[in-house]
């Protein structure tokens, strides 16, 4: 049977061959349905049909669905790849949202209300009307451990997390510390173990009772979650092993900042080495301030 | 809540009003819905054109429907709220089916007495929570301060919200209380009146007058 | 002073002309054109169509020029192009029974109603590399014979072994089809699902899988019992119209494979059945997802499960070689903060390493202490999360 709402959805986009962001209305609102889930279930990762999109699947294809369905003509987006405006993905997403939605871009952390990023949280803290849309690779945090998804849904619907605390005990016995440096795993709410994507767990804080709005989407595996603003969010650890960020002994070699993520970049063939922010607005901007 | 006695047959589908722009003014009513839903007990509105007479349904209520609702949803009617038309305008307007089982909706359009008489809405399961219902819901007054208190996710300490006469309100309140003891299954709500809005997710605790103490083992994480 | 990589966006553009350049080729050359890629390259279009669920043979051509000759980014840039189709209606069912057959055989019958016809393979051809193509020699194939007479009605020949109850029957039961391109499949999945999801999954890995089922690896004993390629109607129902209307008519391949026996004590043994179905010619896929499809019906069947091919979650979730090559590409992407991470804790782990077995050799050699003891006391969970 033909439907008057779908050819009413492709005559919307006609004009430019596409539709506002890209993906038709029904889609959209089929992730908005999902959204509202999410956000209703905290770290729950709700199933929604993925759609393909016209960039390889692992590069950002649920984040772009989640941004696509979110986005509004009057937002400012920034996009980010591990922290960075300028590196290559992250360029090429931020283009593809200028050429379908025409919305207004930035790389400025504070100017943005939708922020899409892979593998990092922005340093400066994000405020109440902002959004951070995460692109997540495999959002089990269960997987590595159980790969049948039959079983970790009958795991997380159970609440059965003792495999996970197994795992990091292992790596306390074999290496005398908890060996997972990002992608580690939370407690959302004090219910669900959730996958906060491969950020390194120097940015799981800022999960925790944060002022913004958190949504991750996973395209391949077609699952997109949420962590509502002011929402308790605890990394998983031992009293005797408590969880611990990463620190560095040198502070950022350009700007001096000692409270960011610190990339470190080979300078030459002679062991010489440098550590720089990952956050390249944090750094510009700190350096801007301080000329 | 318009009060003209309803002359259904004189009221088309086209009468009830649409999204002026499909694109941006649904995109601008789900980030207004999300903001409620992440942030419950927030208010917003949700400014329409007005509804034709009869229509037993708020504005922000037929604003949220036009929003979300298209061919794959599907739409449970208290017969109280079906006046005007709704039905036909709802499957005009979004392509959305009416279910007359509650069980099978994905959103219910209600009253808090409604859920007296009421129970079988789609609560999902332990392995699938979001195969649930979502309540829209017509109440009298919502107000920013009063009788009920939120707090959980997406409230900083605790929020309050006053939904008129809190035994008029009081079945919804229950039946939301009571997601706590069976997370992650449950109901969320909008809570509409007018062209006003605001959400209680299942993840939200509530307490006020006439709601049981929270039961032990919800408490326990509480501690933690 | 140090300046940190830039210019992502200059690069982007450079690569991307770059690699329209090759795809070009040498200018002296006749441009390829989309109709004779379509028409010469056949078998590649269908399998792109096929893979991309999508028919439609001038873009699938289209696909492959563009993609200079990689079936699996031409899946890829066809899957994309769909995905932002109206769906505009749904067809009916296709009746592959009413084909309108240009191969058919059967490994099982020496004949059968309607008869054995070859059509067009290169199932006998002898694989000698053909110089004279090389040497332009195209231009005088010949047209083929055409036969005298319509071919006789082809009633599906796993219908025949039905009569006698031979053969597990298939009974449409009336349901929705679960439709994996709107909704994420849930495992365990349903057998239509599970047909979707094979019938657009990569063939080379179809293939293997289907290989290694008659290598032992879950063995069903196949039996290739029909193969038909030909052509069938697509049909819509529109309201106002008592019939159905032929909205056009696409090629398909269609594989029944028979398979051993099924049964116990309460039902008598009965052949049990693999099905491969795709658009286009693509006969191999369809018998390799055939026994696929058969591997995985095990635990219906009451099999024991234990090679890959059986487990349908494993099967399922890698098939699909869009899903597949973009998560394997996107190695490629930077990982610069988490390889940070690693960094930091390796670097780490090995100084702790080096700290203790200095020790070791300074103070406590003689006392066997076990390095890892010391670490190895049980860490209690803390509250939050000891559930």
């Amino acid at each position: 049977m033909i439907a008057n709402s779908s050819i009413a959805d492709a005559a919307q986009g006609e004009a430019s061959g596409y539709n506002f962001a890209y993906l038709d209305e029904q889609t959209k609102r089929m992730i908005r349905r999902a959204l509202l889930k999410a956000v209703a279930i905290p770290g729950y990762q709700v199933p929604f049909g993925g759609r393909e999109m016209p960039m390889p699947y692992g590069w950002g294809t649920g984040g772009m669905q989640l941004t696509a369905s979110v986005l509004g003509a009057d937002d400012t987006l920034k996009v980010i790849d591990q922290g960075a405006d300028d590196t290559t993905n992250a360029v090429s997403i931020r283009a593809f949202f200028e050429r379908v939605a025409g919305v207004e871009t930035t790389t400025a952390t504070g100017e943005a209300s939708v922020i899409q990023t892979r593998h990092r949280i922005p340093e400066k803290t994000l405020r109440a009307d902002q959004i951070l849309i995460f692109q997540v690779p495999i959002p089990e945090p269960l997987r590595f451990i159980e790969p049948s998804e039959e079983e970790t849904r009958v795991m997380h619907a159970l609440e059965e997390y003792g495999v996970m605390h197994v795992k990091l005990y292992e790596d306390i016995a074999h290496h005398g510390h908890i060996a997972t440096t990002y992608a580690y795993p939370v407690k959302v709410d004090g219910r669900y173990v959730m996958d906060p994507s491969p950020i390194p767990k120097f940015d799981n804080p800022k999960l925790h009772m944060s002022e913004a709005l958190m949504l991750f989407g996973a395209g391949r595996e077609k699952r997109l979650y949420a962590i509502p603003p002011h929402t308790r969010v605890e990394s998983l650890d031992f009293e005797d092993h408590p969880f611990e960020i990463q620190a560095w002994e040198q502070p950022c070699a350009i700007c001096g900042a000692t409270d960011s993520y610190l990339d470190e970049v080979i300078t030459d063939d002679q062991g010489g080495r440098m550590f720089v922010c990952s956050d390249t607005d944090y750094c510009n901007t700190r350096r801007e301030d301080m000329a | 809540m318009n009060m003209t006695a309803p002359r259904e047959e004189s009221v088309r589908p086209h009468d009830w009003p649409g999204l002026t722009d499909a694109v941006h003014d649904a995109q601008q009513r789900f980030r207004r819905l999300l903001g409620c839903m992440s942030e419950p007990g927030t208010l917003t509105s949700m400014a329409l054109p007005s509804l034709p007479p009869g229509a037993a349904i708020s504005s922000a209520a037929w604003g949220t429907l036009l929003a979300l609702c298209d061919l794959e949803t599907r739409v449970w009617i208290d017969a109280t709220l079906s006046g005007a038309g709704l039905a036909a305008a709802l499957a005009f307007h979004t392509g959305a089916r009416v279910t007359p089982d509650p069980a099978n909706a994905d959103f219910a359009l209600v009253t808090p007495t409604t859920l007296t008489q009421v129970e079988e809405f789609a609560l999902g399961s332990d392995a699938w929570p979001d195969r649930s219902t979502t309540l829209i819901v017509m109440v009298e007054t919502i107000e920013s301060q009063g009788d009920w208190q939120l707090c959980g996710p997406g409230v900083p300490g605790e929020r309050r919200l006053g939904l008129g006469d809190p035994d008029q309100v009081r079945p919804l309140m229950r039946v939301l209380h009571a997601n706590r003891g069976r997370f992650p299954r449950g109901l969320d709500a909008f809570i509409t009146c007018g062209t006003q809005l605001t959400a209680i997710a299942r993840s939200t605790r509530l307490s006020g007058p006439g709601l049981e103490q929270p039961e032990l083992s919800s408490a326990r994480e509480e501690i933690a | 002073m140090y300046v940190a990589v830039k210019g992502g966006e200059k690069a982007i553009a450079n690569a991307h002309r770059w690699m329209a350049d090759r795809r070009r080729g040498d200018r002296q050359q006749a441009e390829l054109a989309v109709a004779q890629v379509q028409d010469q390259l056949g078998l590649a279009v269908d399998r792109i169509m096929a893979e991309a669920s999508l028919y439609d043979p001038e873009l699938a051509a289209l696909a492959f020029k563009q993609a200079s000759g990689d079936t699996v980014e031409a899946v890829f840039l066809l899957r994309a192009y769909r995905t932002t189709l109206p769906r505009l209606a749904e067809t009916r069912p296709v009746n592959t029974s009413d084909m309108c057959i240009e191969r058919r055989i059967s490994a099982t019958f020496k004949d059968v109603p309607g008869g054995q016809v070859l059509g067009p393979t290169y199932d006998y051809t002898h694989r000698l590399l053909d110089f004279m193509l090389l040497a332009g020699g195209d231009r005088d194939v010949a047209e083929p014979e055409q036969a005298d007479q319509d071919l006789e009605a082809c009633p599906q020949i796993l219908d025949c072994l039905n009569q006698e109850g031979l053969i597990e029957r298939e009974q449409d039961d009336g349901s929705e089809p679960y439709d994996i391109t709107r909704d994420p499949p849930d495992f365990p999945v349903d057998r239509a699902t599970r047909l979707q999801m094979l019938a657009r999954g990569d063939e080379g890995y179809l293939l293997a899988l289907g290989y290694s089922t008659q290598r032992g690896y879950g063995r069903n004993h196949p039996f290739a019992g029909e193969i038909r390629q030909g052509t069938v109607e697509v049909e819509i129902e529109v309201e106002g119209f008592d019939a159905p209307i032929c909205v056009g008519e696409i090629v398909m391949s269609e594989c029944q494979m028979i398979n051993q026996f099924a049964g116990n004590g309460d039902s008598a043994p009965q052949f049990t059945r693999g099905y491969g179905l795709a658009f286009g010619r693509n006969e191999r896929k369809t018998m390799a997802m055939a026994l696929v499809d058969r591997a995985l019906r095990a635990e219906e069947l009451g099999e024991p499960i234990q090679s890959p091919a059986q487990q349908a979650e494993f099967v399922l979730a890698h098939a699909d070689s869009v899903e597949a090559s973009g998560f394997v590409s996107h190695l490629k992407l930077p990982h610069y903060v988490d390889f940070q991470s690693e960094l930091d804790l390796i670097r780490r782990l090995r100084r702790e390493h080096a700290e203790r077995t200095q020790g070791d050799t300074q103070h406590a050699q003689a006392s066997g202490a076990d390095t890892a003891a010391d670490t190895a006391t049980a860490p209690t969970a803390s509250k939050e999360c000891a559930q």
